[in-house]
């Protein structure tokens, strides 16, 4: 409805603006508000946020890469925190390690449970991708063409996976009791501590794309290959490897945000699906395809879910990330940081 | 130095090319000429490995090259140069010549090489923090040529490198081809402007239909009829 009244960019921000200034109203005049519930919500909403976004990444990483959207992204999460969980079970009643490191005893083993997820879920990632995607774009020429066909596979990967997760740890919630410290009083609410871990690390690896992205020589080709695969071919690159490692990196990422996850909530073989649509959600809002812009578009749906679960209504939690999709995408359609297809990675 | 022999390709089940031939020497610089969709782009994306080709042989330094990837090829030391508006638009001119360099494997010698393209084309020198978007026509072709460079290759083929450029700066251009090729490199050029084609090369093909219609010394194509009908398409009477 907007584009027919050809209100410009400049019209775009003030309606915008105007949206986010009535729902700070709504959320002011709200009863609970505080500044200490603000702190709490805040604090809650960053670290929802950064899960969000890592997986957005993800996604966007994927789409710059092989111009495709891989709905089966959230499965990757899910399959990351059970590869965390796993190894956390392997270690977690080793004499040694408590004996050696009695102090820092549960965040080296989650450390480790974290690296785990992002070798394995790289390495899966790799796999699915030569196996299952690749064999789809011998036919036309390459990714590109074959676009149609792959987002279909991702859907159909995603059952498929969800199902080999049922069958390998069943479909009860499983508990993931990493031992990182006491909770921390925030704003009057006792939030584990595993919320800053969650900020942390995930902004951690998100400055760690940006860095390998930016400053490597395997980064640069990376780059390369999302804006252009007939000419990185002609400079040299292996566009084929290239392609694996970008989907392998999408992957491993993820694996990170599920293991980030899982203490904080539980393991389950159901949580990717909710998360996709959410992560989904987030690139949208941060400008599809943007890298940064998935990140600030995941805090963005992830304080906004928080805040109006908090001050305006908790039982519709699930619903506000794709309110702010479908605002967003009607007054803004391309993001935050929308990128014009040019300019791509 | 590169040999086609009975070339056959095309994109999905269109065939572009029914059996083309030609021959590079060492150190020459040979001009591929045709109209629009007569193939000639199609005999450079077959010789880098961006298609696969159907039937025929392409040797390059005495070895076959046809349908190996794309990056080995380039490995070998066969480098396309595009037309200019296939750089990378969101990185630097200095990270556009780095991606150029990509197989190099020493710091040492990206370094040298991007000394040596700064000479050539002194223009991306004073440029080379600017974005790749911000350059204009001929600083692109320059890029693309240098990029080209930047692998250390013994041939390159350019596409098209006068396309929608000034006058000037295509003199320009064309003056720094017949430099690189002083310096040892071999050159093979497809072009749509045939005079200033044949100024520069010594040699000259002429592409219709997907077949080499005629070929020769530069000098004598220049004032060939049949170049001109084969260019044309049609007659002599349409001409």
């Amino acid at each position: 409805m907007f584009n027919k009244l050809r209100i410009g960019k400049k019209g775009e921000n003030i309606i915008f603006g105007t949206f986010v200034l009535l729902y700070i109203g709504w959320c002011v005049s709200s009863p609970d508000m505080s500044i200490e519930s603000l702190k709490s919500v805040l604090t809650i909403g960053l670290s929802v946020g950064i899960i969000y976004g890592l997986v957005a990444l993800g996604i966007s990483l994927i789409y710059t890469g092989l111009d495709v959207v891989n709905f089966s992204h959230g499965e990757f999460f899910m399959i990351g925190a059970f590869a965390g969980l796993t190894m956390f079970n392997l270690l977690g009643n080793q004499d040694w390690i408590f004996n050696i490191f009695p102090d820092a005893y549960g965040w080296i083993i989650y450390v480790v449970c974290l690296f785990t997820a992002f070798v394995s879920m790289g390495l899966f990632g790799v796999f699915i991708e030569r196996v299952f995607l690749r064999p789809l774009t011998k036919k036309g020429g390459g990714y590109t063409v074959a676009g149609m066909g792959i987002i279909i596979c991702g859907f159909g990967l995603s059952v498929v996976l969800i199902n080999v997760a049922y069958l390998i740890w069943n479909p009860v919630a499983k508990p993931f009791p990493a031992e990182l410290g006491l909770p921390m009083e925030i704003g009057g609410l006792f939030l584990p501590i595993t919320y800053i871990w969650m900020i942390v690390v995930g902004l951690s690896v998100a400055a760690g794309l940006w860095f390998f992205l930016n400053k490597t020589k395997m980064g640069l080709g990376i780059r390369a290959v999302a804006y252009s695969k007939d000419v990185s071919n002609l400079v040299g690159i292996n566009v084929p490897l290239y392609i694996s490692i970008i989907f392998g990196i999408a992957c491993a990422i993820a694996g990170i945000g599920g293991t980030l996850v899982g203490p904080t909530y539980q393991v389950v073989v159901f949580m990717g699906y909710i998360i996709l649509m959410k992560a989904f959600a987030a690139a949208v809002v941060g400008g599809f395809g943007n890298l940064p812009g998935a990140i600030v578009g995941g805090f963005t749906v992830g304080i906004f879910e928080t805040a109006s679960s908090f001050y305006i209504s908790g039982s519709h939690k699930d619903l506000y990330a794709f309110l702010l999709m479908i605002v967003v995408l009607m007054i803004k359609p391309t993001g935050f940081f929308g990128v014009q297809v040019k300019m791509k990675a | 130095m590169l040999k086609i022999d009975q070339l056959i390709s095309g994109y999905g089940s269109v065939q572009i090319l029914n059996g083309a031939n030609m021959k590079v020497e060492k150190q020459s610089i040979v001009a591929l000429l045709g109209g629009n969709g007569t193939g000639k782009s199609t005999i450079l994306r077959a010789a880098s490995g961006l298609i696969r080709s159907w039937k025929g042989t392409i040797e390059f330094n005495g070895e076959q090259i046809q349908n190996l990837p794309a990056h080995e090829i380039v490995g070998r030391g066969l480098v396309q140069v595009t037309q200019g508006k296939d750089v990378f638009p969101a990185m630097s001119v200095t990270e556009n010549l780095k991606l150029g360099g990509f197989i190099l494997k020493s710091k040492q010698q990206l370094s040298d090489n991007l000394e040596k393209v700064y000479n050539y084309f002194p223009r991306l020198n004073e440029r080379k923090d600017q974005l790749a978007a911000t350059l204009s026509g001929g600083e692109l072709q320059m890029l693309c040529i240098g990029r080209g460079l930047m692998s250390n290759p013994k041939m390159i083929m350019l596409d098209e490198p006068s396309a929608a450029l000034a006058p000037q700066i295509v003199l320009d251009i064309f003056k720094n081809i017949n430099r690189i090729r002083q310096d040892g490199l071999t050159v093979l050029v497809v072009e749509q402007n045939i005079r200033m084609a044949l100024l520069l090369a010594d040699y000259g093909y002429v592409i219709k239909d997907g077949v080499i219609n005629v070929e020769g010394d530069s000098k004598k194509l220049m004032y060939d009829e049949s170049v001109k009908e084969s260019y044309l398409g049609g007659t002599k009477a349409n001409v």
